[in-house]
């Protein structure tokens, strides 16, 4: 598989939420606005692309039985150093993003992807499938934001679009607005492969 | 004993860690197909959840908060629930080897499981009491098991329904579960004041 | 046994390189935390009692409780923060109350995760501006008609939880601090 297909490959045919259907959890929790969203898609970048570096790295010499308890490891000490990061130059989002940005470290996507890549591929393709697949996340954690934050509250990114005159639909930044809305695009995805 | 009853309920009802806080949706999705196996998950859960939140609770205030080792907080949370894990799979496998089939991969994947890490991290956000975290790990573990059950229970029903191809299985699934988060909100009136 | 050895040396080094890591990154950047923290504390105080030139911490049995004076050094009031649960997860409140501890000048919330367009609206002015300069001396109370009492605070509709939530806080915090502050005069 070449280097451009390796990238986009994750950015739809096998997008980790809409396809693989992980990562539910953070999807469904910080997409109450678009820049949430972002934020919490530019902190799994940094996540996965590093965590997949070090286990493409250090693959040889971890013994099968532990492996998945090391990846754990390397996991939470990344995702500790963007919580830290986020906590000392960008508090407000830390404050926005809550207990879910420590969560990235169960997140499926990024264990699902050191086990069943950056373990067993080289160097440069780990970081490639990391980045794409970690971009795949950020656009559909942008897109769910968007949607539920139009929806929810006439704005996206804070720019108001729809007027005054808008009733916003609450149901969308609540729990309840987040299934039905994913639901609806998974659905969606699923026609669109369909054809 | 009026507070650890409110924890209680609360936690199974009004602030449902699946319905509220959107934890735990991975085994959620993959596991409320078949009653039997929605009610082996909500054990493990329930149990390695109780165990957790307890272990935590004592390792931050006894070693983390003592040392000065707070930014650890997540690697050692982690590594607690990981071990937990991987003895209750040995515990399962060597007593009932029925259900240690049905729950299949599903089993490992508790460690992934965002509620029980997600426990952990709320218990010390709040600041619960060592009793206190006991209880809300309990019953968070059984809030989840409540809901995996429900969904279950509706997916087998609904099994024989007549779906659009497009919406089967996953979409069907969140949409259902958006209905019951609706209907969860509902016990938000339960008491006066929480 | 070597096997065994091999399990134990990878995870532990694994593990020790990691927390060296962290110790590092953490301790670069432990001081901008606490920094943010203080801003935060800082410029809700400011906003809450503009008169106030020097903010002094000091501590009350359990809790601590902000002196606040103006640039004659005279006592203007203090600050205090409170936290409770409210409908989704804890809020947290810092409170600015005069010197007799009788009436609330003003509160903020600095920490909230309630309900968007419900109990979100208990971070906005309409339910804010209910606390300047509210007696205290008999508690509050939370109704859900319109206030008429003194320290009567009306509910937001559809946020009765959250609202209530607040109110409660902050009396209990009051409770705990008016016992101890004869220690502290």
């Amino acid at each position: 598989m070449n280097n451009r297909d390796n990238f986009l490959k994750g950015l739809w045919s096998e997008h980790p939420v809409f396809r693989q259907l992980l990562g539910m959890c953070p999807t469904l929790a910080v997409t109450t606005s678009a820049k949430n969203g972002l934020y919490m898609g530019m902190a799994v970048i940094f996540v996965l692309t590093f965590s997949s570096l070090v286990v493409s790295l250090i693959k040889k010499i971890v013994p099968n039985q532990v492996r998945i308890a090391v990846y754990t490891v390397i996991i939470a000490t990344f995702v500790t150093v963007v919580d830290i990061f986020f906590k000392a130059y960008i508090p407000d989002m830390s404050r926005q993003l809550g207990p879910y940005l420590p969560l990235i470290i169960v997140n499926c996507i990024i264990l699902g992807r050191c086990e069943a890549f950056a373990s067993k591929n080289n160097l440069k393709k780990s970081t490639i499938d990391a980045l794409g697949m970690s971009a795949g996340f950020t656009w559909g954690l942008f897109v769910l934001g968007s949607i539920r934050e139009l929806f929810g509250s006439g704005m996206i990114l804070g720019f108001t679009i729809l007027g005054k005159n808008y009733n916003p639909l609450i149901v969308m930044i609540l729990p309840a607005g987040a299934f039905i809305v994913l639901g609806l695009l998974v659905a969606g995805m699923n026609r669109l492969e369909q054809k | 004993m009026t507070e650890l009853l409110l924890i209680f309920i609360s936690t199974l009802l009004i602030n449902n860690f699946v319905l509220s806080y959107f934890l735990g949706i991975c085994p959620f999705l993959g596991v409320s197909g078949k009653i039997e196996s929605a009610i082996g998950m909500g054990l493990a859960v329930t149990f390695v959840m109780t165990l957790a939140t307890s272990i935590s609770w004592l390792i931050y205030h006894l070693i983390l908060v003592k040392f000065n080792l707070l930014f650890l907080q997540y690697v050692i949370f982690i590594l607690v629930i990981a071990s937990l894990v991987q003895m209750v799979e040995m515990f399962i496998r060597k007593f009932s080897s029925g259900l240690y089939q049905a729950l299949g991969i599903y089993l490992p994947l508790i460690t992934t499981n965002c509620a029980i890490l997600g426990a952990a991290l709320f218990m010390v956000s709040r600041n619960y009491s060592f009793l206190e975290s006991v209880v809300f790990g309990f019953s968070g573990g059984l809030g989840f098991s409540l809901v995996l059950l429900v969904m279950a229970g509706i997916r087998q029903e609904l099994e024989d329904a007549d779906v659009p191809r497009v919406f089967k299985g996953v979409p069907l699934t969140l949409i259902t579960a958006g209905l019951l988060a609706l209907i969860f909100m509902g016990f938000s009136g339960l008491f006066s004041s929480i | 046994m070597k096997e065994t050895l091999r399990i134990i040396g990878v995870l532990t080094s694994v593990c020790l390189v990691c927390a060296f890591l962290l110790a590092l990154v953490y301790s670069r950047a432990a001081e901008k935390i606490e920094v943010n923290q203080n801003q935060r504390l800082k410029t809700a105080i400011a906003n809450l009692a503009p008169g106030a030139e020097k903010v002094e911490e000091v501590s009350l049995g359990d809790s601590t409780i902000f002196k606040l004076s103006d640039k004659k050094q005279k006592l203007i009031g203090y600050a205090f923060l409170a936290q409770g649960q409210g409908y989704q997860d804890k809020i947290a409140i810092l409170a600015v109350i005069d010197v007799s501890f009788g009436k609330l000048s003003g509160i903020e919330i600095l920490e909230s995760s309630e309900t968007p367009g419900l109990g979100g609206k208990i971070q906005e002015t309409d339910f804010l501006k209910q606390f300047k300069q509210l007696p205290v001396n008999n508690g509050l109370e939370c109704v859900k008609t319109e206030a008429q009492a003194d320290g009567q605070i009306k509910a937001i509709t559809g946020a009765t939880v959250s609202s209530r939530a607040v109110v409660d806080t902050i009396n209990k915090k009051l409770v705990v601090l008016k016992s101890e502050i004869k220690n502290l005069k």
